[in-house]
């Protein structure tokens, strides 16, 4: 029996140790036009989990961040998230302005928030051409933004005024392959992102 | 039966020999850094160098102490995050951290076979730098231990870098 034990518990620290080693995390920023540029990091998020417990700057902790009560406003953002995780999937917020759609929803254990502006097509006037333009400018100008549950409450799991970043990029391993952040303003495009390539794209 | 001269001689040529066989493992083991930079103008330098890794731990006691204790002092806050680093990317599958790609310049950093290969290519060079990853920690792990400087403060902390949320 304690032979199984170990052999189990070598098996658990093995297989832990090796799903954050396996995770990349990847930033996309696309800039457009000629003088555009393009930037890509991919990171392999153990290499964030060995050296966030030794930094230590002035709010930077062994992986945990200092916040103070003025940068929260004094809101339980612990007592939200336990509200948001008991309650089952649903649309939380819908606003449909003239120019702009957001949508904030839980589905899947995540949190989506959804915004699409279409600012553009009410600026849109007379000529084709410049309908076309707007029409494009319009389709781009979106943010998708996916925030799995476990990452927030590891986040939360800190003491008050504390953040625990340690804790939320170890939980950002055990998440399946997730597209964080989509941002596309019809100019420049961002993506962040969490999977188990080690590639560029 | 005492040793004869021709015993000594071959006991003391073994001892080269191994000594030699362990530092040149040591020097192969480390690597190599290579620096390389080609100007692309008409009268543009060129430089490329190839330095053992395993000769700059050997060289930076001979560091005059007041430089050194001046470049410990800047880094030794973030050095047990370099030292973490290092090893941790050493570990890691050769991978493509970095690149900045935009029409004048390339710039490209590259976990490859133990080393970080930082590249940058702009209309006026091109820079290629290759640094063993093993050199890193090795080196970070000296200036850990260069002692402040008699009277000296200790190092600051680093700058906040994430201030507020």
């Amino acid at each position: 029996m304690k032979r199984f034990l170990l052999v189990a518990t070598m098996f658990f620290l093995t297989e832990t140790y090796a799903l954050a080693a396996d995770r990349w995390f990847h930033v996309k920023v696309e800039e457009a036009g000629a003088d555009g540029e393009t930037v890509r990091i991919n990171m392999p998020l153990s290499l964030a989990e060995k050296v966030l417990p030794v930094i230590h700057t002035h709010n930077l902790h062994e992986g945990k961040v200092k916040i103070g009560k003025g940068d929260v406003h004094d809101v339980d953002l612990r007592a939200i998230m336990d509200a948001l995780r008991t309650t089952p999937d649903n649309e939380f917020i819908t606003i449909e302005g003239k120019h702009e759609n957001i949508r904030v929803a839980k589905a899947g254990g995540n949190l989506l928030i959804k915004v699409r502006d279409s600012k553009a097509k009410a600026e849109t006037k007379a000529t084709a051409e410049a309908k076309a333009k707007a029409a494009a400018k319009t389709a781009a100008e979106t943010v998708d933004v996916t925030v799995p549950f476990p990452v927030v409450e590891a986040l939360l799991s800190a003491g008050e005024g504390e953040l625990d970043v340690l804790a939320a990029v170890r939980a950002l391993a055990a998440v399946g392959d997730t597209v964080l952040v989509a941002v596309d303003d019809g100019h420049d495009k961002v993506r962040i992102w969490v999977d188990s390539q080690n590639t560029m794209e | 039966m005492p040793a004869g001269p021709g015993t000594v001689a071959g006991g003391a040529g073994a001892m080269v020999l191994g000594t030699l066989l362990v530092a040149g493992a040591f020097v192969y083991d480390m690597g190599a850094i290579k620096v390389s930079v080609q100007g692309k103008n008409p009268g543009g330098e060129n430089i490329h160098l190839i330095v053992p890794a395993a000769a700059v731990p050997l060289a930076l006691p001979f560091v005059p102490d007041k430089h050194l204790q001046e470049a410990a002092k800047e880094v030794r806050p973030w050095l047990p995050a370099i030292e973490a680093a290092a090893e941790e990317l050493a570990r890691c599958p050769d991978s493509p951290l970095v690149q900045v790609t935009s029409r004048h310049e390339k710039v490209s950093i590259v976990k490859r076979g133990g080393a970080l290969l930082i590249d940058v290519d702009d209309t006026n060079e091109t820079v290629h730098v290759s640094v063993p990853l093993k050199l890193v920690g090795v080196v970070a792990g000296q200036i850990a231990r260069v002692p402040p400087p008699k009277g000296g403060r200790a190092a600051e902390p680093p700058p906040s870098e994430v201030s507020t949320l």
